[in-house]
């Protein structure tokens, strides 16, 4: 029903990028996040789909129709934005209507459609109040009723939960992604929260400095992140990347241990270093505490949680990596410990190209790991 | 046995004089006192003494002191015609001059709102008449308008042997157009203010909500401007009813009294002729009643916004 | 370690934080072709209107420096000689020479470049004329009433803000109701008060009317400005141990900086301009120029050339203020209209 396309969309401002061309298709119904930092270019990406912006390049393509150079009010689409937009000298019932007005539609049309809207967000007692006596999650309530009130192709959102307080923000999350599901809606939600987008995306768009990273399902940028940035910005907290010397299958790290890589990965890794450095990037959850593990070091901290324990321990004096493990254990402060690193979720990266690095074995087996770990990560 | 304390680690500032530290209610009224004190001097006396002249009958070129007479200077001013008409001059101008100031500086506003090459630039330049003198500004415009060597009858519109002359035929609205050149520019910062505080993104959502431009401009632009739109209505209004400089310098209150404001009139009752003195006190506070009674409108306007 | 690519992309405004610079965002309605003369159009129609806005005062200035037969031609002279003639009849007091004078005076070898100029007219330069006394006067009126305005309207202003003075509503309140007087209500009383005192036709007795009248502006104007200031740094100070006094000078005055100007400037504005009481209040010794300057008369009717001459004389340091104070008089004027 409605599909999005961007070939080659760039935004330029003189000589400097806000975006660089970019490639992305938004399948019919899909709820694709947009994710990054302040600045990245997700919110210039998605004005440019939604035609409040002009590209400087490439073309964007609304259900197969080239739109590059239509208006915003002329492509269908439903723009919900931050502050919430709302016209703050009409009531609410007023604001869901505004779109049917302006298109001239009949008044009991207009009628039938503002009350299903309405019955399906639960605002009827609002109807007649202004925006500036609604709470900030009301408003975007509202907002979303204004939008959703025209039947839109496609749905984008400019960071809609980013103006609210963090208690309604969960609440809201869950309501934007049963709404979405419940119109089988084309979504394209713009976020610089990795929790929201990995919790409400079916894929998502990472991006950092005017530069898409990777673009993946929640799963893939989380466990085969495609570079550095990516592998540090998902993830609470992020991956842990250490660098140090390649030689003979181990990774030197700080404090000298050394790390023997995992075989499915040596002959991809020998053929790869060209510095003679490599990056080991793995998740807390992915160090398993072992008495002969190849990793030394101390405990310098350890954080409480609920079913496990998170260790910060200390590498070299200046390196600090999160270890998860049972709660069995007592573990003191300035105690040494070794652990190990699974080798199915360790990842490696190439220090100067940041980008990640594949072993030698097929895509599909790659894909296999990935799921497995799903599982894993459950706690 | 000695009980140490430790001193607080803040740096107090070097000790110069601490003796002649003021407390907080002596600076209150050291503060406060000169302006009460202007207050009083120039603004309560002169209302209170104007009140008591107000019914007496007095000139002040002549010898005799006030002499108490009642009410009977407000029942002869307000069964005089010609104060009536100066009252029908006065509402009639202020009533040109405000809807002409609207609807220019309104006009101006929306021109000037969006940021163009030299905008701010043109925004300053357009500011100048409002800081000119009124009076000598005024006279100037004497010349604008005279039927031979002014400007305004040779304008492309109309023959300059058949141009209106208007310091003769239509001396008021002469002096509404040299006001209304004068302070929409006012008008214009006001509304200016309010358009330039409506957020993009109101606009961007009307865009996206399929509304046209002349749709933009009834729903969302012209309720945001209207409380400012209406400030500067009621503020220009007063200060209408008030008027004296601009008329004086354009007509002196000519020809005849066609231009003859109430403060016009007041001028000459107190300065010419007869020097009714305590007259003239009657009619100064007749006006200020009237006066109060619209600052009321705006006033209480004024807090019904605050309050929104 | 994290993926450090460094890039001076510009952002959006969209995505700007605090203190980031914000860029104007292209939009595609801006972009096509049709819609992107919207802007040049405004230019063109702005600079019409402003135009059209400044013809008189342009009329002024070329007025002020046109000979005095071309200053009243007939048809009005769009090009014209210029000429000294205007700020001649306006500076000095000339007599008018009968044929036989005319011609010896002639006949000097020793004139100054005005006296030339005032030949031409058949004139003789008697000496200054008032017009010199005058603007000084109001110079040191409108300067000295500023000055006391803005400085005794700031110690109430700040006093009214911090604190819960008796009836401080009533007084404020009183305070801008005075605005709404129109002047000849407080001439009456006050001619009479001066003329009692002997205050009248005097600088002080000028200087300290405007600045009653400016007061009632600067308190309110200034009072807003202060109601911004968080008292907490105040607060912070006096529990330093510094006075209040000095908790004032040192961290209320620097950032009502901009307030005090703005309000300074209106009240120079309205001082330097005013008529009415200059009008009502003096004769020859305190008369400030705007009483004068419209009934500049010559020998042989109006002379709109001087008249024009001291228009124009009078409005430059305004203009000037105006350009130069720009961003205070706008912050100025909303702010007063609505804080009032």
């Amino acid at each position: 029903m409605a599909t999005i396309e961007l070939k080659q969309v760039e935004k330029k401002f003189g000589e400097n990028y806000a975006v660089r061309p970019v490639d992305l298709t938004v399948n019919d119904g899909e709820f694709v996040a947009l994710l990054g930092p302040s600045g990245c270019g997700k919110t210039t990406t998605l004005r440019m789909i939604s035609g409040l912006e002009a590209v400087t390049g490439g073309r964007i393509y609304l259900n197969g129709k080239d739109v590059t150079w239509l208006k915003a009010s002329e492509r269908d689409i439903a723009f919900v934005f931050q502050f919430f937009a709302l016209y703050p000298q009409m009531t609410v019932r007023q604001n869901i209507a505004f779109p049917l007005e302006s298109q001239g539609e009949k008044q009991d049309v207009i009628s039938k459609r503002v009350d299903e809207v309405v019955d399906m967000l639960r605002i009827r007692p609002m109807l007649k109040l202004k925006p500036h006596m609604l709470s900030g999650g009301d408003k975007q309530r509202v907002a979303l009723a204004r939008s959703l009130v025209r039947r839109p192709a496609c749905f984008l959102m400019d960071e809609p939960l980013g103006a609210l307080d963090a208690e309604f923000r969960e609440a809201m999350r869950a309501e934007i992604k049963r709404l979405h599901i419940a119109q089988h809606a084309t979504t394209v939600y713009v976020t610089h929260d990795q929790v929201e987008a990995m919790a409400m995306g079916d894929r998502i768009v990472v991006m950092s400095n005017a530069i898409v990273q990777q673009i993946g399902t929640p799963a893939e940028v989380y466990h085969d992140p495609a570079n550095l940035f990516v592998a540090n910005f998902i993830g609470s907290p992020g991956m842990q990347l250490v660098k140090g010397p390649y030689a003979d299958g181990a990774v030197q790290l700080p404090g000298g241990s050394l790390y023997p890589v995992p075989a499915a990965w040596r002959p991809s890794l020998d053929g790869a270093t060209g510095s003679g450095e490599l990056v080991i990037g793995f998740r807390a959850e992915a160090a398993d505490v072992a008495e002969d593990g190849p990793i030394a070091g101390r405990v310098f901290n350890t954080d409480l949680h609920g079913s496990y324990v998170v260790l910060h321990v200390d590498l070299a004096g200046d390196q600090l990596v999160q270890v998860r493990a049972r709660r069995d254990h007592e573990y003191g402060i300035g105690m040494p410990i070794r652990f190990d690193l699974n080798e199915t979720m360790v990842r490696f990266f190439d220090p100067k190209t940041e980008l990640a690095l594949s072993p030698a074995l097929p895509s599909r087996q790659q894909h296999g790991i990935s799921r497995a770990q799903d599982a894993e990560v459950s706690a | 046995m000695a009980i140490t304390t430790t001193v607080a680690a803040t740096q107090p500032p070097p000790p110069r004089a601490r003796r002649f530290e003021l407390g907080d209610s002596t600076i209150q009224k050291l503060f406060i006192l000169p302006t009460l004190v202007f207050l009083i001097v120039w603004n309560i006396f002169p209302l209170l003494y104007s009140l008591y002249l107000s019914f007496t009958k007095y000139s002040h070129s002549g010898k005799l002191p006030p002499i108490w007479i009642g009410t009977q200077n407000y029942a002869v001013l307000l069964s005089d015609p010609k104060v009536w008409h100066a009252f029908a001059v006065t509402g009639m101008y202020a009533l040109l001059s405000v809807s002409g100031q609207a609807l220019v500086g309104f006009g101006l506003a929306l021109l000037l709102r969006a940021k163009f090459k030299a905008s701010g630039l043109l925004t300053t330049l357009i500011l100048i008449p409002m800081m000119l003198s009124p009076v000598i500004v005024g006279v100037f415009w004497k010349l604008i308008f005279d039927p031979l060597m002014g400007i305004f009858s040779y304008l492309k519109f109309w023959d300059p042997a058949t141009a209106p002359i208007m310091l003769r035929d239509h001396a008021l609205l002469g002096v509404v157009i040299v006001d209304v050149w004068m302070w929409s520019p006012f008008v214009m910062l006001l509304c200016l203010s309010g358009l330039k505080a409506i957020p993009d993104y109101l606009y961007e959502a009307a865009l996206v909500d399929r509304a046209g431009p002349w749709r933009q401009f009834w729903k969302i632009t012209l309720p945001q401007v209207a409380p400012l739109l209406l400030l500067a209505v009621l503020f220009r209004t007063i200060e209408a009813l008030k008027a004296f400089d601009v008329v004086m310098g354009v007509t002196g209150g000519g020809p005849g009294n066609t231009t003859e404001m109430v403060s016009i009139q007041l001028y000459r009752l107190v300065f010419q002729g007869q020097a009714q003195t305590g007259r003239a006190s009657a009619l100064a506070y007749i006006m200020l009643i009237v006066i109060l009674a619209v600052s009321n409108v705006y006033v209480w306007y004024l807090n019904r916004i605050k309050e929104a | 370690m994290t993926a450090s690519v460094s890039s001076t992309a510009q952002r959006s405004f969209a995505e700007t934080g605090p203190g980031t610079p914000v860029v104007e965002s292209v939009r595609v309605d801006q972009v096509t072709p049709g819609a992107r003369t919207g802007l040049t159009v405004r230019l063109i129609a702005a600079i019409v209107v402003a135009f059209i806005m400044l013809i008189p005062v342009i009329w002024i200035g070329m007025t002020a420096i046109k000979s005095r037969p071309d200053a009243t031609a007939v048809p009005p002279k769009v090009i014209f000689q210029p000429s000294w003639d205007g700020f001649i009849g306006l500076f000095t007091n000339r007599t008018q020479l009968s044929s036989g004078a005319l011609a010896t005076q002639k006949k000097r070898t020793d004139l100054s470049y005005w006296e030339k100029i005032a030949l031409i007219r058949g004139m003789r330069i008697l000496g200054p004329s008032k017009f010199v006394g005058q603007l000084r006067n109001s110079l040191i009126i409108s300067l000295a009433s500023t000055f006391l305005a803005v400085a005794l309207g700031l110690l109430s202003a700040y006093a009214f803000s911090r604190w819960d003075i008796k009836g401080k509503g009533d007084w404020l309140f009183f305070i801008l109701s005075t605005r709404m007087l129109p002047a000849v209500v407080v001439t009456i009383p006050i001619f009479l008060m001066y003329r009692a005192l002997g205050m009248y036709d005097t600088h002080i007795g000028m200087i300290l009317l405007y600045t009653a009248f400016n007061l009632s502006f600067s308190v309110w104007l200034l009072k807003g400005f202060i109601d911004e200031i968080p008292k907490e740094y105040e607060e912070a100070a006096l529990v330093d141990g510094y006075s209040r006094l000095q908790a004032f000078g040192k961290i209320v005055l620097p950032q009502a900086a901009t307030g005090i100007v703005a309000t300074a400037v209106f009240c120079l504005i309205f001082a330097w301009n005013e008529f009415a009481f200059s009008l009502m209040l003096t004769s020859a010794r305190a008369r400030t120029a705007p009483p004068s300057i419209a009934t500049i008369q010559g020998v042989g009717g109006i002379e709109w050339g001087s008249i024009a001459a001291g228009t124009l004389l009078f409005l430059i340091p305004v203009v000037i203020v105006t350009f130069a104070l720009r961003n205070y008089l706008l912050r100025g004027v909303t702010f007063g209209a609505i804080r009032q």
